[in-house]
């Protein structure tokens, strides 16, 4: 204790004694730092026009949807025929098959035999016509009301045409235990 | 002393203090810490292999979560605090304890209590409040036996022999005063069996009371009381003097007053008014220094004590307590700023950061005075220094491990879930690939619990030898106290003349935690009063009334929110940003504190029942890396359609849009809706029919619901 430090007389309890020291200067200031920015904070964005959390969510969406579609307008539509290199690139459809198992095959199966989801292998499509262009619609759109979530976005953009051209590539194996067919018969060109 | 009582301070007499009392609330302290510890280490392992729950529902996550919570906080806290209350104040009042009857009483009501929750929590009765999940019986004894304790306590001040009451004594009143507060006011609920209740409070409102209650608990349950038992103990320990009666003043009514607006930063970019959310981080900012002003006059205690570091472990632990306490109420306020928040808020950081508080703060205090107070309790040394080294050591190496990797995990995660790439899309889309990332700290922390538990079981041995070798068939010293005196004159003026008024100070003191609770909650209640009315909120069906009570029964919301935030990232992840209409018949809110799964709010009719179905039964068969627990059991017990009707009419009475028709039909009407999702199930699977009516139906239907009540949605939509 150093000797300019004061012992408080009359205070004693349970032989605890206290010191009368000053309260330390920079943690005053630390204080009174904290109230001032507590007030000119409340004062900006509650009293004074500061911009409210809705405000500054749907600013911010909206720069990200301008980047979203700056994406889509770079990507040209393609045709069934622009697609058919990728079935026959076994490196597309390995990538393609692999992101199938993680994403897709809990109900659609392990071969596209159709579980929760329908049957992927046979003539039968509830959406589309089965050609690729079909298959990604559905995929990155969904099918809400029937259950299909959207996957755009959850599909990494670079895989979506692997995954379409896997399953195009998928037909007509008949895997055992296949769902039953559901939708229209469309038979492939 | 100047008390004023110069003219009699000879006459003194003899008293004994009531140490039984001590010693019974230390054992249980070292009883329930055990247990409180070996949960937590059951749940902690649990998330790194999911597994461990022997596939048994009691012993599943969500439902010894808030076990472990409770057991930690009221059992371990709750113990040692009235341990230390109970001993402190007879020294600092010289006087015994008003009544020994209610001491017992409040010691068995207490131990009780605890094993209510020990039964009660594991078969699935809680509330769905953090910190508040133990069902109405439950609550009422909680406030019987604190108001025992409160009788007790101020029956303790009303015949002290000293005239001022010592700082420590200001937190203890702070302590019984507001804990009475909050849980009475969080606890309004109308039963609708014996064991399960609503809240009054409904959405936002029960969000925020929630709030202001589960923050405070940590203020006035893990802050005030300890802040009490460090200005007694560290002094006592390090036989120093306190560093500055001025700081304490200070620190003690800025802290008290402060501490209550803080609740709502658990809420931060929420649905919540945005100028409640504003008050939540400003008063959390201001409690920086409020805190701090307890630290420095700790740490600056222990000034000339520094060499005492090297060779008493008792100053170890509470130094090394007191700088845990440092961190935690600086990170406190540095993760109360919404920006912050947003990449902390769901994340391990929380648990970290509340687990530096409790493990280093709460616990490293508490095993400090375990060890001031076994020897002197028991006339005797403790048996070995050596132990309480080592017990230091490797508690604090468990410590770290902790904070660091639940440190890592968090951020880690927080990153990974903002992360939007250029194309405008989440880089991380998939939300198991994020949950990937962090299982290996799930062990890392796994390990840094073990630490921490084997450094208790050396405590609880040395204890053991200790008291088996400590003397015995010594009766309790009696000591001499100056006799009681009413003609004092001279109590002093300013805070001094306070300390001596105990019935003023503790009214002030009221008001003071009153103000803030006031200005927050009041204008909440009439919230859904004032809200636009441009769409309808539909109430849940009964049948997704029972799926959300499965859904609290079973813990969901410990895993899961149900609250997407004004944030980016949280909207295009799980879509448009939640409003208040959404949650407007939650009784309880779920809007949930942590992710360690999706969020939920808009989940209803994104997967077919199908999915529901196989998922709960096996997560790993949708998604192969899932950690969430399978639930079986849910596909083998059957739905109380019975208790709907009531269940039904006690919303109703708290001003849900159920008509009479609705209420008397609810069974019904739940029986069909739940043959509905079964006949949908049974084309698929013709081996299903042991799903009827069972309660995975339900939780069908309350999924299929979430988010689907209204369609009132926020301001800004995701790309779909």
């Amino acid at each position: 204790m150093p000797d300019k430090e004061k012992l408080i007389e009359d205070h004693e309890y349970d032989g605890i004694r206290e010191l009368d020291n000053p309260l330390p200067g920079w943690w005053l200031m630390t204080f009174y730092i904290t109230v001032i920015f507590a007030v000119i904070y409340f004062g900006y964005y509650q009293l004074f026009g500061g911009p409210t959390l809705d405000e500054e969510l749907s600013a911010e969406m909206s720069s990200i949807k301008a980047e979203q579609e700056k994406t889509e307008e770079a990507g040209e539509l393609k045709t069934q025929e622009d697609y058919l290199a990728l079935v026959s690139n076994p490196d597309a459809i390995a990538k393609g098959k692999a992101e199938f198992m993680t994403k897709c095959m809990p109900c659609h199966g392990d071969k596209g035999q159709g579980i929760i989801g329908p049957n992927l292998t046979d003539d039968y499509w509830i959406q589309g016509d089965g050609s690729i262009p079909a298959i990604l619609k559905v995929m990155n759109e969904g099918v809400p009301d029937k259950g299909m979530p959207p996957w755009k976005g959850v599909i990494p953009a670079d895989l979506e045409e692997d995954v379409a051209a896997y399953v195009y590539s998928i037909h007509g194996t008949n895997p055992p235990g296949a769902k039953a067919p559901q939708g229209q018969m469309i038979e492939r060109r | 002393m100047s008390e004023g009582r110069a003219g009699n301070a000879a006459i003194s007499e003899k008293i004994y203090y009531d140490d039984e009392i001590v010693k019974k609330f230390i054992y249980a302290t070292i009883f329930w810490g055990a247990a409180a510890f070996i949960v937590g280490l059951l749940a902690a392992l649990q998330l790194a292999y999911w597994p461990a729950n022997l596939e048994l529902p009691w012993l599943t996550f969500g439902r010894i979560r808030p076990l472990h919570t409770n057991a930690a906080i009221f059992a371990f806290g709750g113990n040692i605090i009235f341990a230390g209350i109970y001993h402190s104040t007879q020294r600092l009042l010289k006087t015994r304890n008003f009544s020994d009857f209610l001491s017992n009483f409040h010691f068995w009501g207490w131990q009780l209590i605890i094993v209510g929750a020990l039964i009660t929590l594991p078969l699935g009765y809680s509330h769905g409040k953090e910190y508040a999940e133990l069902e109405w019986p439950l609550d009422i004894a909680i406030a019987v036996v604190w108001v025992v304790f409160a009788v007790n306590y101020f029956g303790t001040i009303a015949i002290r022999r000293v005239r001022h009451l010592y700082v420590a004594i200001w937190f203890y009143i702070a302590t019984i005063v507001t804990v009475t507060l909050l849980h009475v006011v969080n606890s309004i609920e109308i039963p609708v069996a014996m064991l399960k209740s609503y809240p009054v409070y409904a959405g936002v409102q029960d969000a925020l009371v929630q709030w202001w209650y589960g923050h405070n608990a940590v203020a006035f349950f893990l802050t005030t009381p300890f802040l009490g038992l460090m200005y007694y103990y560290v002094p006592k320990a390090a036989n120093r003097p306190i560093y500055s009666y001025r700081l304490s003043i200070v620190h003690f009514w800025s802290l008290v007053f402060i501490y209550i607006w803080a609740g709502p930063h658990h809420l931060l970019n929420s649905a919540l008014p945005d100028w409640a959310q504003t008050l939540g981080m400003i008063f959390s900012l201001m409690l920086w220094a409020p805190s701090w002003g307890g630290m420095i006059n700790g740490l600056l205690t222990l000034r000339g004590a520094w060499t005492k570091l090297r060779t008493d472990p008792i100053i170890k632990f509470l130094a090394v307590a007191i700088t845990f306490y440092g961190m935690s109420t600086f990170e406190g306020p540095l993760l109360s700023i919404k920006s912050v928040n947003s990449l902390a808020h769901y994340t391990d950081w929380i648990i970290g950061h509340v687990h530096g508080g409790t493990l280093g703060w709460n616990g490293f205090l508490t095993f400090g005075i375990i060890y001031y107070l076994v020897p002197r309790l028991w006339n005797t040394n403790m048996y070995s220094q050596r132990l309480m080294n080592w017990h230091f050591w490797i508690g604090l190496l468990g410590i770290l491990l902790y904070y660091i990797s639940m440190w890592a995990s968090g951020i880690t995660q927080g990153l990974m879930w903002r992360a939007i790439g250029e194309n405008g899309q989440l880089v991380y889309p998939d939300f198991v690939e994020t949950v990937m990332r962090i299982v290996p700290l799930y062990y890392v922390r796994f390990a840094g619990g073990v630490l921490f538990l084997a450094g208790f079981l050396l405590l609880i041995y040395n204890v053991w030898i200790t008291i088996a070798r400590a003397p015995r068939g010594e009766k309790a010293m009696a000591v001499e106290v100056p006799a009681r005196s009413r003609d004092v004159t001279d109590i002093g003026t300013g805070h001094r003349k306070l300390e001596a008024l105990s019935v003023i100070f503790t009214v002030l003191l009221f008001l003071a935690v009153l103000a803030g609770s006031i200005i927050e909650i009041v204008p909440t209640l009439a919230i859904y009063k004032y809200l636009p009315q441009t769409a309808k909120t539909e109430p849940y069906t009964p049948l997704e009334l029972t799926g959300r009570d499965i859904y609290i029964k079973e813990g969901c919301y410990v895993c899961h929110s149900q609250m997407i935030r004004k944030l980016p990232y949280d909207v295009l992840r799980y879509g448009a940003n939640s409003t208040l209409e959404e949650s407007m018949y939650d009784r309880p809110f779920q809007w949930g504190s942590k992710r360690t799964g999706p969020d939920l709010a808009r989940v209803g009719g994104k997967y077919p029942d199908m999915w529901h179905l196989r998922h709960m039964i096996d997560p790993r068969v949708i998604t192969p890396k899932s950690i969430m627990p399978a639930y079986p059991w849910l596909a083998a017990e059957k739905i109380d359609y019975n208790i709907l009707r009531k269940k039904l009419s006690v919303m109703k009475m708290l001003g849900v849009p159920y008509n009479d028709e609705d209420v008397s039909n609810a069974d019904i009407n739940a029986e069909k809706q739940a043959a509905v999702i079964y006949e949908g199930l049974l084309t698929q699977d013709p081996s299903l029919e042991s799903v009827k009516d069972t309660e995975v139906i339900a939780i069908i239907a309350y999924m299929q619901s979430l988010g689907k009540k209204t369609s009132q949605q926020g301001v800004a939509t995701s790309n779909k």
